[in-house]
């Protein structure tokens, strides 16, 4: 497989493209699958760019387009931090960034009967998980895990929520963990929800904390990793002051 | 031009602390639910409340748990000299906003969610001083209606013309080119809601000024309880009769 | 109606009850102390009275264009000054589109009731041929990126515009001596307007009751806050202007507590915006002069980009230590020992005030040539254009800073040279400046 690989236009990887860019062309790629991500799109035999970004490529066969944006896309078993715009007697409205307002059942709860439905009240912040997103229809959100289990999501109590890009709550997500948290987390303790739509939210027990974690982790998108470090190495010598 | 003459008397005879002749009456429109004339000196302004009713233009409502406050502002043609081009400028729109909200700080909004309180100003003669006088008038109209009230929310001017600062500046005063200092409060709040100044003032003087149509705005207060008192005792002795 | 909704922009309740919360310690969510204004960056266009105004995230262009007209028949000889608003659903979904609404109806009126009534323009030295030509002058302020506080931006955007504004110097002649004959600038010099004082807005917001007073509110401050109010005040402790619209009350001291500290600061802003402009006004002479082919630059980048650049370190180590010692101060405001040593700065090298500065925006400013590499073609249009521009700032830096040093030699000569022309020209202008013109124009007539 990955000999085969190897052969095909792989000189693309790690590569920013562009919108228009043939990044693969199957037709010398042939009896093997692949799967195509975000940002590509099969036209016949070449498989072109439809955003700008990073190309990128996993093994055994996955290639996606990787960009940051403040919009954002949704996607089945994405977790993403949504705001409560409307109660329904079925559904609550929330707003999770994407192009249209997602859907929370109102049983989408763990344990969720008829006779416990949780009232929240317009502009709650609700940690969910994303669970369909057909064309034509609302995405639907959950407040549980696929078994079912609470396992974290529901509502979001205090601190405060700023948006950002998908980038940066992508980076703050991937492990192993982003420079900038780790550096943050030997000095100071904070609570912390990344949405993959670019919400953030931060809780600690002093206000003060939470601005300074809020504006590192907004400071750091365009920092590398040393870089982010540093500057918060900095910034923590400056407060211990 | 000489507004104040030696012995200390304005163009129309009064002192400099001395306000116009004050004529008030409510509930002289049928049709609605609140209304009220306010008459101070030449300026004659006529207010219609409608309300509390439900909401008809819901894409204007911003707050879920309160009450829509909407305000219209206009004067008439034959208000001043020469008759008026537009009915909606810039300044009517401006006023609008500002007396819409000024009653809203004074109207318990929260009392009333899910409903709309429309309040309509008319001028029917206009000799310096509108803005004041709009706002005396809303609020009686506002009691007349029985919308729930934290305060009787008044306004009066005050002006610096020749050295001297003057209460309730009539239209030659106003145009004269001093300052013209407008105060909205909470008489017994004692909290200031609206404040709006125009032309050049020291700080020092800026302070008489503002002290002295804050006085004004007590006194007309006081007159303003003593309408409601009589029209209170009228509906009673109706009542008894 | 679901279409309305879904295009909001949405406050959660966590935070406007953190912003309320940390605003009770004193904090603020961008790490500036209550009083502190966000940074402001002033620059020009290429043409006469265009500025443009950077207040934080808010992003407001000024531009002043004259027109010779019939004056109005109550005042005969004088000109006209109006300020006309474009709050374009671009900067921010709830503008509408087509007619200005409510507040960019308000904004306007605050602005010109500062500017006009408190006679900052001399309006009277507008007039060309008295009850029959004036000059109207008219100022357009569209909002390009609203981050809070549109007010005070506009109105330092129209300042800056008025300031740099020239119109083409006219004089009456002809058979009967009522013709007008405007005199194209290459011709005789345009002239600038008169200024007499320059009447700046701040813009306090209240919370929690008006009990809490904070300065220069950011958008998510504007959403939270109860109440607002804008004191217009000039550089000698004249207030100008007051527009508090309603809302929250607020008691009595209160209010007199936001005029001293808006009248506190006055001079600091009027300095800035002064400096800018003269910085502004030398670079065009100095092109005029044209003594050097490498000081022909066509492009007027405007000396803040400059002041910018001398910061700039490349070295990534630098890089973030920059910003993290930005991003201190910052912090440091709301520590215990608040502002300190914080005006002492201002004082010190007024041209990057940082009455607050709010590297915010992570994208116009913490960008570089590397991470735009790293994350190409992220987000759209405006910051791939704002960040090549700084890619061709890094690239001829040291080119530009030798050239910096250059004009800064030759700028002093031609200070000296054309000191009659700059006179004219500079910001600063005194009553004589504004009767000068008119005994011209008399002994003409005569």
């Amino acid at each position: 497989m990955s000999t085969e690989v190897s052969t095909s236009p792989t000189s693309l990887i790690g590569q920013t493209v562009v919108p228009g860019d043939v990044v693969l062309d199957l037709s010398n790629m042939t009896n093997q699958t692949i799967k195509l991500g975000s940002g590509l799109r099969q036209d016949n035999d070449a498989i072109s760019a439809m955003r700008a970004g990073k190309f990128r490529f996993s093994k055994p066969n996955k290639y996606w387009v990787e960009s940051s944006h403040k919009r954002y896309i949704p996607r089945p078993e994405d977790t993403v931090l949504g705001i409560v715009v409307d109660s329904k007697s079925d559904n609550f409205w929330v707003d999770i960034k994407g192009p249209q307002l997602a859907l929370l059942p109102v049983l989408a709860f763990e344990g969720g009967t008829r006779r416990n439905i949780p009232k929240f009240e317009v502009g709650t912040l609700l940690y969910v998980r994303v669970v369909k997103t057909n064309t034509g229809m609302n995405p639907e959100v959950s407040c549980t895990d696929a078994s079912g289990k609470a396992a974290g999501f529901g509502p979001l109590k205090d601190g405060f929520m700023f948006e950002t890009s998908t980038g940066l709550s992508r980076m703050l997500l991937s492990s192993p963990t982003c420079p900038v948290l780790e550096a943050l987390g030997k000095k100071l303790s904070f609570e912390t929800a990344f949405g993959l739509n670019g919400r953030v939210w931060v809780h600690a027990a002093s206000p003060r904390v939470v601005i300074i974690v809020a504006n590192a982790l907004m400071n750091s998108e365009t920092l590398s990793g040393t870089q982010q470090r540093i500057m918060v190495e900095k910034l923590l010598e400056k407060i211990s002051e | 031009m000489e507004y104040v003459n030696p012995e200390g008397l304005r163009l129309d005879g009064r002192r400099f602390n001395e306000m116009r002749q004050i004529v008030a009456e409510v509930g002289v429109v049928s049709k609605a639910d609140g209304s009220a004339v306010f008459e101070m000196g030449n300026t004659k302004v006529i207010a219609a409340v409608y309300g509390p009713r439900e909401i008809q233009n819901k894409s204007l409502q911003k707050k879920n748990d309160h009450a829509l406050v909407l305000c219209e502002y206009s004067m008439a043609q034959f208000s001043t000299g020469d008759r008026r081009r537009q009915k909606f400028d810039r300044r009517s729109t401006e006023l609008s906003l500002v007396i819409r909200q000024t009653m809203e700080a004074c109207i318990l909004t929260e009392l009333l969610p899910h409903s709309q309180i429309d309040i309509f100003l008319q001028v029917l003669q206009a000799d310096g001083g509108t803005r004041s006088a709009c706002i005396n008038a809303a609020t009686l109209a506002l009691a007349d209606a029985g919308i729930p009230m934290r305060d009787l929310a008044v306004s009066c001017s005050a002006g610096y013309l020749n050295s001297t600062p003057l209460l309730d500046l009539n239209y030659v005063e106003d145009s004269a080119g001093g300052a013209d200092v407008t105060v909205g409060i909470l008489p017994k709040l004692d909290k200031v809601t609206l404040l709006q100044m125009d032309a050049k003032l020291p700080m020092e003087t800026f302070e008489t000024v503002f002290a002295l149509a804050s006085e004004g705005c007590k006194a007309i207060a006081e007159r303003i309880r003593e309408v409601l008192q009589e029209n209170t005792k009228q509906l009673e002795y109706r009542r008894a009769a | 109606m679901e279409g309305r909704v879904a295009n909001m922009w949405r406050l959660t309740v966590n935070e406007s009850k953190f912003v309320e919360t940390a605003l009770q310690s004193e904090l603020r969510v961008d790490g500036r102390g209550l009083y502190d204004y966000r940074k402001l960056t002033i620059k020009f266009g290429k043409e006469y009275g265009s500025s443009e105004v950077q207040l934080g995230q808010t992003h407001v262009m000024g531009f002043v264009t004259a027109q010779l007209v019939q004056p109005y028949k109550d005042r005969p000889n004088e000109g006209s000054l109006s300020i006309f608003t474009e709050f374009s659903p671009m900067a921010d979904p709830s503008f509408e589109p087509g007619r200005p609404g409510e507040s960019a109806v308000e904004l306007g009126r605050i602005i010109d009731r500062g500017l006009r009534e408190s006679r900052a323009v001399d309006t009277e030295s507008l007039c060309v041929l008295a009850g029959k030509m004036v000059w109207s002058v008219r100022i357009d302020l569209h909002i390009l990126d609203n981050g809070g506080n549109l007010v005070d931006a506009a109105n330092i955007a129209a300042l800056a515009a008025l300031m740099t504004f020239r119109r083409p110097d006219c004089t009456v002649g002809g058979e009967n001596g009522q013709e007008v004959i405007i005199h194209p600038p290459e011709e005789r010099e345009p002239l600038p307007l008169i200024i007499h004082h320059l009447p700046i807005a701040f813009t306090f917001g209240f919370f929690n009751k008006g009990n809490i007073v904070v300065m220069d509110p950011t958008y998510v401050e504007e959403a939270v806050m109860c109440g607002r109010m804008t004191v217009t005040v000039n550089a000698n402790g004249d207030i100008c202007a007051i527009q508090k619209p309603g809302e929250e009350g607020v008691s009595q001291t209160v209010i007199l507590h936001c005029m001293r500290l808006a009248s506190s600061r006055a001079a600091a802003t009027t300095k800035i915006i002064r400096e800018e402009v003269e910085a502004y006004n030398r670079e065009r002479s100095l092109q005029k002069v044209k003594r050097h082919p490498t000081l022909a630059k066509s492009e007027v980048s405007g000396p803040t980009v400059a002041v910018k650049e001398e910061h700039r370190k490349s070295s990534d180590q630098e890089k973030a230590a920059e910003i993290s010692r930005e991003h201190v101060e910052r912090l440091d405001l709301c520590s215990e020992e608040p502002r300190s040593n914080k005006e002492e700065e201002v004082t010190a090298s007024p041209t990057n005030f940082k009455g607050g500065p709010s590297k915010w925006d992570p994208y116009s400013e913490a960008m570089d040539v590397d991470s735009l590499k790293a994350s190409l073609a992220s987000r759209g249009d405006s910051v791939t254009k704002s960040s090549s521009k700084k890619t061709t700032n890094g690239s001829e830096n040291a080119e530009k800073d030798a050239e910096m040093s250059v004009e800064e030699v030759t700028g002093d000569l031609g200070k000296k040279d054309t000191i009659e022309a700059t006179k004219q020209k500079d910001g600063e202008m005194t009553l004589k400046d504004a009767v000068k013109p008119k005994k011209k124009r008399k002994n003409k007539n005569n």
